[in-house]
């Protein structure tokens, strides 16, 4: 019987073999069509790693695309390069470009981001139309010299065709190996819940600049194809249209699946041949096929495909580990968290004003005080979130001021937010992977997610998705994949919100239990009940100055604390 | 599984109408018209389709033609293509093919490779700079009718300070070399210059700028819908400076975007403007047109109609293959509506440009010049 993890390889390899092969019988023209197509597959499957792995909307690609095509073009016509040279070039300019562009385009937010990359776009291709000395404008390059490698001529249809589709099959290798298992889970978890990827140890700036040059590369190099398979290169190619096209074949293709990549560009490149007997009147039937692809396919044509082969996720659970409720393996700091003087400001005010806290290994603190009084601000400057204007923080003796979110949440500091961010796309057993060390091997990881699913009750619900289960469900995977990152401090923002008594007294059972394996937990919770005869100590935060801290009993009775927080009728 | 089906009939009817819209006979000459029908070069493109199809469609006696017309939209890609597809689908003679000068630089090679003569009215002189056989241009190129557009602004209408606003594009980029060029000849260098990209609409910018430079003659080098824009901003904003436009400015869809008010003392160059004209054979034609089409002739659809017609009188002439249509169109000369064709080499066919105005009364121009033999050849 197949593995569902082999279907998917198997989808991709019939999809990879077959398009080429019935070209390869056919005609020249269909030949050449399918080579189009090949090229197309190339930069939908650079901009999939974009747009669909860490779902931002990127511009740029048709600019990456048309670098490609000048930079073979240029390198060829001009300075006699060979193909392999100039090929390889098509790939590293436009990567520079994107390593360029990078830093400042990279931070921002979805909607800037898209404007960004267009206006990266709308440069080059002005760059193209006018400086006519080097690009020679809007007639372009021609005379791009035919592919040759090895004295080997490609210049026939089927050699081209070849090529093509060869170099897709090596890109599409590449890119299913680099994106196999949990760092696809990864990803999926940056680009559904970017904060809470921080606060499992994923690294969001380097995994972004990664899939951005490795998209640009792929745009450039089926630029590069294209321009040598049209011999000319014209600003036509760096034009908005080419972005809008890549876009559509990801979309109509799937965004997510290799597979996508093949059947989106196959699909559209051949669309406006199948209507040319309308004329002038084929871009109403394209544009009506296309809606109705959208429509009727809201996973593309690879996730019709995937439905149909009954694809299922990739991992599956041991049966044999949901009765096994040990408690998951944690890090002990022995010198747990602490954090001095730690001040921060918002426009003039005060969130934090010298706040300083510790929580040892093995230790439950609650952290109250009134809405405002800058409780999630501290876990936010903590958990690096937010920069705080002055104070230090140290980790097991480990200065961590200085650190990124992910690099704190790797030296064992977790932290959940008041809403579980869930990824939707992953299983519940995935959702738990991704946040599991790279360090382990996938056995490891695996034994590690399902006891840290077997620890919140959620084994028998490993291979459903995280989208489909109860608000209550959804804190209890966030706490397992809080848990398979290892950490040795973890922080909980309001955890027992919404919950019924009942599951309040199950998460109050297994932090404990938690607490008496060694992890230091800090628990925000506006739920007395909950709180008081959980921590081992509690601290009252108001205006951002804490006003009492002690035993909850202490801090119960304590004067500062009734008038800020607890009101009169506790005394 | 109901979404599936429509999915799947969908794509199953679209693969066999494909495969039952086969073109060609066996023994009729097949003469694909590969052109843009969609984009900014549409308007053009249709004319070229239409004066290529009312062609086609009156062959000479003896002589039997069939056509498919394939869209070339905006991109060389898309040309390249369509031009795979037509050899691929029957053996062509001749093709009718882009006006659009980067369409063409793209199919030139694979023409080249097919021994596929390509008949064109793309103006972009490169395209038969590039000793490429397979060209025939019916239209004149920028080397006559950018020489017919400076000498009319310089020479009939004076002009010592012109100032001109040319497209971004190929067309634009080459007019602009031709017309720069025998300006500085004739001593009277532009006093202002700019591009506009085809997408730009609002052209106010670019005539501020144009004013504060001080020109007596406002030189347009544009395509169609943008000729047209840059005109009527341009009497909004109070310009009110002679205009000699490029031929886009001759075409009746062109005219038909503005008033007949905006367009008093707008001239333009064109090759001929058969709605100007009213010799017998000119008018004859404008009238088939009309009622096979119901819109008016250009320059750009009679000349692609002369061009595809002495395609058939080649054949008519005995020629039975591509490379014996080639050898006929390079070593004869023919008589067309517009006037006489002959190639000087390269493959430039056309060597007339005339000179249009309108009186601002009218939609309809007069043509006002005749610069006959422009380059010398004939």
């Amino acid at each position: 019987m197949t593995h569902p993890g082999q279907r998917g390889f198997l989808l991709t390899a019939v999809f990879l073999f077959a398009p080429p092969a019935i070209a390869f019988a056919a005609g020249d023209y269909e030949r050449r069509v399918m080579t189009l197509a090949g090229i197309y597959a190339l930069a939908v499957l650079g901009y999939q790693l974009v747009f669909g792995r860490i779902g931002a909307l990127s511009l740029a690609q048709g600019c990456f695309f048309g670098l490609g095509a000048y930079t073979t073009g240029l390198l060829g016509i001009h300075f006699g390069w060979t193909f392999p040279a100039s090929f390889l070039a098509a790939a590293i300019v436009p990567a520079l470009l994107a390593f360029v562009v990078a830093l400042p385009v990279l931070r921002l937010g979805s909607h800037y981001f898209a404007l960004a990359t267009l206006g990266i776009s709308q440069v080059v291709l002005l760059v193209a139309v006018n400086w006519t000395d080097v690009t020679g404008g809007a007639n372009g390059l021609y005379g791009i010299p035919e592919v040759s490698i090895l004295d080997r001529s490609f210049s026939s249809s089927e050699a081209m065709l070849v090529l093509v589709w060869g170099t897709l099959a090596v890109a599409v290798t590449g890119v299913s190996a680099m994106l196999r298992g949990r760092a696809s889970h990864r990803l999926s978890v940056l680009r559904d819940a970017p904060e809470a990827a921080a606060s499992i140890g994923i690294d969001a700036a380097a995994h972004r600049l990664a899939l951005f040059l490795a998209s640009a590369a792929l745009g450039g190099v089926a630029g590069a194809l294209q321009a040598h398979s049209v011999g000319v290169v014209s600003p036509a190619v760096a034009e908005f249209h080419v972005m809008v096209t890549i876009l559509a074949m990801t979309v109509v293709g799937g965004r997510g699946h290799p597979a996508g990549a093949i059947l989106g560009a196959v699909l559209l490149v051949h669309l406006p041949e199948w209507f040319r007997f309308l004329e002038a009147n084929y871009l109403i039937a394209h544009g009506a096929a296309l809606l109705l692809a959208v429509i009727l396919l809201p996973q593309g044509l690879a996730g019709l495909f995937q439905r149909w082969l009954g694809e299922k996720p990739h991992f599956k659970p041991h049966t044999d580990v949901s009765s096994d409720r040990n408690i998951p393996a944690v890090r002990r700091a022995s010198d747990g968290l602490e954090i001095n003087n730690v001040e921060k400001r918002f426009a003039g005010i005060v969130a934090l004003d010298k706040v300083s806290l510790r929580i040892s290994a093995g230790e439950i603190v609650g952290l109250i005080g009134p809405n405002g009084s800058g409780k999630t601000t501290v876990v936010n400057v903590i958990s690096g979130l937010v920069a705080p204007d002055r104070g230090r923080l140290v980790l097991d003796k480990q200065e961590i001021g200085a650190m990124g979110p992910h690099l704190r949440a790797r030296l064992g500091l977790g932290r959940s937010f008041q809403s579980p961010a869930t990824t939707p796309t992953l299983t519940i057993l995935e959702s738990v992977l991704a946040a599991t060390s790279s360090n382990h091997d996938n056995a490891t990881a695996q034994r590690l997610a399902e006891s840290c699913l077997a620890f919140v009750d959620l084994s028998g619900w490993g291979v459903e998705f995280s989208g489909t289960l109860p608000p209550a469900k959804a804190r209890d995977l966030d706490l397992a994949r809080l848990l398979a990152a290892e950490p040795s401090v973890v922080m909980l923002d309001e955890p027992a919100a919404g919950l019924t008594p009942t599951e309040r007294a199950r998460l109050a059972n297994r932090l404990k239990n938690l607490a008496e394996a060694g992890l230091g937990i800090l628990v925000i919770d506006h739920s007395m009940d909950f709180l008081l005869p959980l921590a081992d100590r509690v601290i009252c935060l108001a205006s951002g100055v804490i006003v009492s801290e002690g035993r909850p009993e202490e801090v119960a009775r304590h004067p500062a604390a009734i008038a800020a927080y607890f009101g009169e009728g506790r005394r | 599984m109901f979404r599936h089906l429509m999915l799947c009939a969908t794509f199953c009817t679209a693969t066999l109408v494909q495969i039952v819209a086969s073109p060609a006979s066996a023994k009729d000459a097949y003469i694909p018209i590969i052109v843009p029908l969609t984009g900014f070069l549409s308007l053009e493109g249709t004319a070229q389709r239409n004066g290529a199809v009312q062609a086609l469609e009156n062959t000479p006696e003896g002589v039997s033609a069939t056509y498919e017309v394939l869209d070339t939209a905006t991109s060389p890609e898309q040309a390249v293509t369509a031009l795979h597809r037509a050899l691929d689908r029957g053996e062509p003679v001749a093709a009718a093919a882009s006006i659009f000068g980067t369409q063409m630089l793209a199919m030139l090679p694979v023409a080249k490779r097919a021994g596929l003569p390509l008949v064109t009215v793309s103006g972009t002189a490169k395209l038969t700079e590039l000793n490429n056989p397979y060209i025939f241009r019916f239209f004149p190129g920028d080397a006559v009718v950018k020489v017919a557009h400076a000498n009319y602004a310089v020479r009939e209408l004076g002009a010592k300070r012109p100032a001109l606003l040319y497209q971004t594009t190929a067309y634009g980029q080459s007019g602009r070399v031709h017309l720069a060029r025998r300006l500085r000849e004739m001593g009277t260098p532009l006093v202002y210059e700019e591009a506009l990209a085809p997408s730009v609409k609002d052209m106010l910018p670019a005539l501020t700028k144009l004013k504060a430079a001080a020109p007596d003659v406002i030189l347009l080098h544009l395509h169609s819908a943008p000729t047209a824009l840059a005109i009527r901003q341009a009497r909004a904003s109070g310009l009110d400076l002679p205009v000699v436009a490029g031929s886009a400015m001759h075409q009746p869809s062109t005219a038909k975007l503005l008033e007949a008010a905006h367009l008093k003392g707008v001239c333009a160059e064109s090759a001929s403007s058969p709605v100007s004209e009213s010799v017998a054979k000119i008018a004859a034609f404008t009238r088939e047109f009309r009622e096979r089409f119901a819109t008016d002739p250009d320059a750009f659809a009679m000349a692609q109609y002369d061009g595809i017609n002495m395609v058939l009188a080649a054949l008519a002439d005995g020629a039975s293959s591509a490379q014996e249509v080639r050898n006929w169109l390079a070593g004869h000369t023919f008589e067309g509506l517009a006037m006489t064709y002959k190639s000087d080499g390269k493959g430039n066919m056309a060597h007339d440009a005339v000179i249009i105005c309108y009186d601002g009364e009218t939609l309809v121009p007069t043509v006002v010049k005749r610069y006959h033999n422009v380059d010398g050849v004939l």
